[in-house]
């Protein structure tokens, strides 16, 4: 089913704002199935990474491929249905309807609505008939990813999807995702600040820094690059 | 033809005055004012009261004076104590404010027209290109130049116009920076009232006074700032100049369809950038 | 939309039952009114009452564009008064049977509003406002203007046929049995808006209201929903407009000033445009405002003025948001 080769591609993008440059001629590829950690300090360019990716930035160079096929001057919403789903740093819902009915209406857009599966996978199933403002923090973060997770995209774009949450609740999420994508086949570019969540279900790391890759590698690998220590590890950890 | 064009930029001029008001209070509210119109409107008329007793410039400063009185209680009572609701509650208030207002001058000086005498020093009339043009008119002109030029100069060089310019294009970040932001606002809502009563007072020895003048100068005023882009003030300018010409291109050669024309060159500009002129930096 | 997993989606949004309380009540409230021309003999309150159910409709249009769309319109009296114009200057002309005409009627303001829509929805918020106002009064200054289009400020007399969809005309034109057609066509319209407001469309709709950005990452293009919207909010105001024409046999100007849309949207703010059936409660309160404004309504615009001011600031969800809440906290229920 997916085509050969990388789940999600970015070749050479520049994204500036003014004369600064947010993004760098990144290049990035992941292949399929791969959950993908993203880290770097703040700025780094990581969220920037993202909107690029996902069709939200405004004006950017570069190519995106998705499953192969260059995806670049499609829009957000073409993006989405072509199988290119995305959660937000800052928690984006629909505060007034029911938490059941926007899952439903975003399952809408897919072949296969798994809305049901999805709200009893993050354990929102109880939490169907309530207005999504209501809920908890925890809960409306859980609902931002289950927004983004409906319909079996083919590629996710998560970023920081644990930002602000209990460090037990980081964990359990972090075990549902491993757990979903590992299923589902789903291919992950997770963007978090918690290095225990990186650490245990990503099986590469790209590291961003001012806009630039780093380093690329395994967790183990990446635990040991000097400049990943300096830059990032051992100073900014949050 | 070339007075056509002087024509259109006294109507521009005013258009500019009374728009430039509405750009100042959105850019540090981020409301509009309904009522702008009817401030343009109550400026005419209590210039008309006092220029039967003292003369016109005597009622330009009074109305102004008043007017700018007026936005401060407006911002005091309406503008501040709605500041964290929706834009659109400012709106509804503002279009209640707008009848209450048209009602009071309704029953303080009827509903029938009045006309206000032209300053006698500026009665005359001067000769253009061959043609005879009032001296009244080319005031109106000056005026409305020197307005942009005193805003250019005030939001560039004072503490107050610096914030007002940084808070048009980003109030988030703006109003982190403590500074005081009743006093600005009401200093800002002050100037845009103000402006919109010198508007409607050197509007009214060139138009009849009824307690309607203001919806339609409201209406074109609107144009204006939608079409130079929400919040900028260079934009208001062009759009002001802009709509003054077409306006009175309309009037002359195609009267019974001269209130589309400013309305198809919204949309037009409209589909071209949703934004307006202004759009891309915002 | 693909429209997947039908039996999914046709899980109600919300528990069934309150479906079932909703059109209860609508249904007796049709009965009510439709009672009204048996108990009431006087001709003047019927004649007013036809005016208020007209005007109902239209209030009901513009608040169905605050509720799906959250834009508040101050123009939606040019789609009443293009529908009143198309019937008068259409019949004028005689290019078409009445029949035809009534329905052209509706659909002309709403395809304008569609094309139109495509455009302003775009600018959300304040502005959006602005434009609706300024679109309005271009129309309505054309009317005025353009004199031997359709006779300028003096407005215009039409010649029904006699009998019009079969009805004969007197049936239009008089209160007791034009209040009926008004108050029965205001309740279907209002049923058929909360079927829409129930309906995949209308959660969608709410969720760009709430999110336009999130709604185009979950995968909804969100212009055209919001045009369509403004499209069928346009067409419940032409609704109206026909029956205005068909029950007054006269159309001027004035059906498309900013006052008879400003008058619109007060009743819509007053009844509480979060709800499809507000507006049409804010229409009655209206109408009894009026009524009882007896002595002042030389100051009627200050009245209105200050009660939308009153309304704005201290009930902001309208009094019918305030009667859900009371209802809610009588029964115990969880108000929406
Ligand atoms: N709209 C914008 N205008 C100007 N600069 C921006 C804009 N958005 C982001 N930037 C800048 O681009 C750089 C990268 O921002 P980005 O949000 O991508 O960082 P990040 O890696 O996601 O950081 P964080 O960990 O804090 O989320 C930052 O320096 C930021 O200030
Ligand atoms: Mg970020």
């Amino acid at each position: 089913m997916i085509a050969p080769g990388w789940a999600i591609e970015g070749v050479g993008l520049t994204r500036r704002f003014g004369g600064f440059a947010a993004l760098d001629g990144v290049s990035i590829a992941v292949p399929p199935g791969e959950i993908r950690g993203l880290i770097g300090p703040n700025g780094a360019g990581k969220s920037t990474l993202m909107d690029v990716l996902s069709g939200r930035a405004q004006s950017w160079s570069g190519t995106v491929r998705l499953g192969g096929v260059d995806i670049s001057r499609l829009t957000a919403v073409e993006r989405r249905r072509a199988g290119l789903a995305r959660s937000f740093q800052r928690t984006n819902i629909f505060p007034d309807l029911g938490i059941g009915e926007q899952i439903r209406l975003a399952a809408a857009t897919a072949e296969r609505d798994n809305s049901e599966e999805v709200m009893a996978e993050l354990g929102l199933a109880a939490l169907a008939d309530r207005r999504a403002a209501d809920v908890s923090y925890g809960d409306q973060r859980r609902l931002d990813l289950a927004l983004a997770l409906v319909g079996r995209p083919r590629v996710l774009l998560l970023d920081e999807p644990a930002a602000g949450l209990s460090m037990s609740e980081s964990l359990t999420l972090a075990g549902i995702l491993r757990d979903l994508a590992g299923r589902w086949g789903v291919t992950v570019l997770l963007v978090e600040h918690d290095m225990d969540v990186i650490f245990s279900i990503c099986s590469r790391v790209t590291v961003l820094h001012l806009g630039k890759i780093l380093a690329d590698g395994t967790p183990d690998e990446i635990r040991r690059v000097p400049e990943v220590v300096t830059a990032y590890l051992g100073s900014t950890v949050e | 033809m070339l007075i056509n064009i002087l024509n259109g930029l006294v109507y521009g001029g005013l258009l500019y005055i009374l728009a430039v008001g509405l750009v100042l209070i959105f850019g540090l509210r981020r409301v509009v004012n309904f009522a702008h119109g009817s401030l343009f409107m109550v400026g005419g008329y209590v210039a008309f009261a006092v220029a039967a007793y003292g003369g016109f410039w005597l009622a330009l400063v009074v109305s102004v004076a008043v007017l700018a009185v007026l936005g401060v209680v407006l911002d005091r009572l309406v503008f501040r104590p709605l500041q964290h609701e929706d834009p659109i509650a400012t709106v509804l208030v503002t279009f209640g404010l707008l009848l209450v207002l048209e009602d009071v001058v309704k029953t303080i000086w009827g509903k029938d027209f009045l006309s206000m005498p032209t300053p006698t020093a500026l009665a005359g009339t001067v000769t253009i290109a061959g043609e005879i043009f009032p001296v009244y008119r080319l005031m109106v002109i000056l005026v409305a130049v020197l307005v942009a030029a005193g805003l250019t100069l005030w939001l560039r060089a004072s503490r107050i116009g610096l914030y007002v310019r940084a808070s048009s294009v980003d109030p988030v970040t703006t109003g982190m920076q403590g500074v005081d932001t009743d006093r600005v606002s009401a200093v800002v809502v002050a100037i845009g009232a103000g402006l919109a009563g010198l508007s409607g007072t050197i509007a009214a020895p060139l138009m009849a006074l009824s307690p309607s003048m203001g919806s339609f100068i409201l209406i074109d005023s609107f144009i204006v700032v939608v079409v130079g882009g929400l919040g900028s003030f260079s934009g208001a300018f062009l759009a002001a100049l802009l709509i003054g010409q077409v306006h009175n291109f309309g009037v002359v050669y195609i009267p019974w369809a001269s209130s589309m024309i400013p309305f198809l060159l919204m949309v037009g500009v409209l589909i071209w950038r949703p934004t307006g002129f202004a759009g891309g930096r915002a | 939309m693909t429209s997947a997993s039908v039996p999914a989606a046709a899980a109600a949004r919300r528990p069934a039952g309150r479906g079932y309380g909703f059109v209860a009540g609508l249904v007796a409230v049709a009965a009510i009114g439709s009672a009204l021309p048996l108990l009431v003999g006087s001709a003047l309150f019927l004649t007013l009452m036809t005016q208020a159910a007209i005007n109902a409709i239209l209030a009901t249009g513009v608040g169905f564009l605050v509720r799906q769309n959250g834009s508040v319109s101050f123009g939606h009296a040019a789609f009443f008064g293009i529908a009143a114009y198309v019937v008068a200057l259409t019949l004028k002309h005689a290019v078409m049977p009445a029949e035809l005409a009534a329905i052209i009627a509706i659909l002309l303001p709403t395809v304008l509003a569609f094309a139109l829509g495509l455009v302003i929805v775009r600018i959300v918020g304040v502005a959006f406002s602005m434009l609706t106002l300024a679109v309005a009064q271009a129309l309505y200054e054309l009317l005025l203007k353009w004199r031997e289009l359709a006779n300028g400020d003096d407005g215009m007399a039409i010649a029904f046929p006699a009998r019009v969809f079969g009805v004969d005309m007197a049936t239009f034109q008089q209160p007791h049995s034009m209040f009926l057609i008004c108050w029965l066509i205001l309740m279907a319209v209002i049923l058929g808006l909360w079927l829409l407001a129930r309906s995949r469309f209308g959660t969608l709709t709410l969720a760009i209201r709430e999110n336009e950005e999130r709604a185009r990452f979950i995968g909804y293009t969100t212009v055209v929903p919001r045009a369509l919207i403004y499209a069928v909010s346009a067409a419940v105001a032409a609704l109206g407009g026909l029956l205005f024409v068909l029950y007054n046999g006269f159309v001027s100007p004035g059906t498309l000033h900013w006052s008879l849309s400003g008058e619109a949207l007060i009743m819509a703010i007053i009844g509480g445009p979060r709800l499809v059936w507000g507006p049409a409660l804010g229409a009655v309160i209206f109408f009894f405002i009026k009524n009882a404004a007896g002595d002042f309504t030389d100051h009627w615009p200050a009245v209105i003025g200050t009660v939308l001011i009153l309304v704005t600031v201290l009930m902001p969800r309208g009094v019918g948001g305030m009667l859900v809440r009371l209802a809610g906290r009588v029964g115990g229920r969880r108000s929406s």
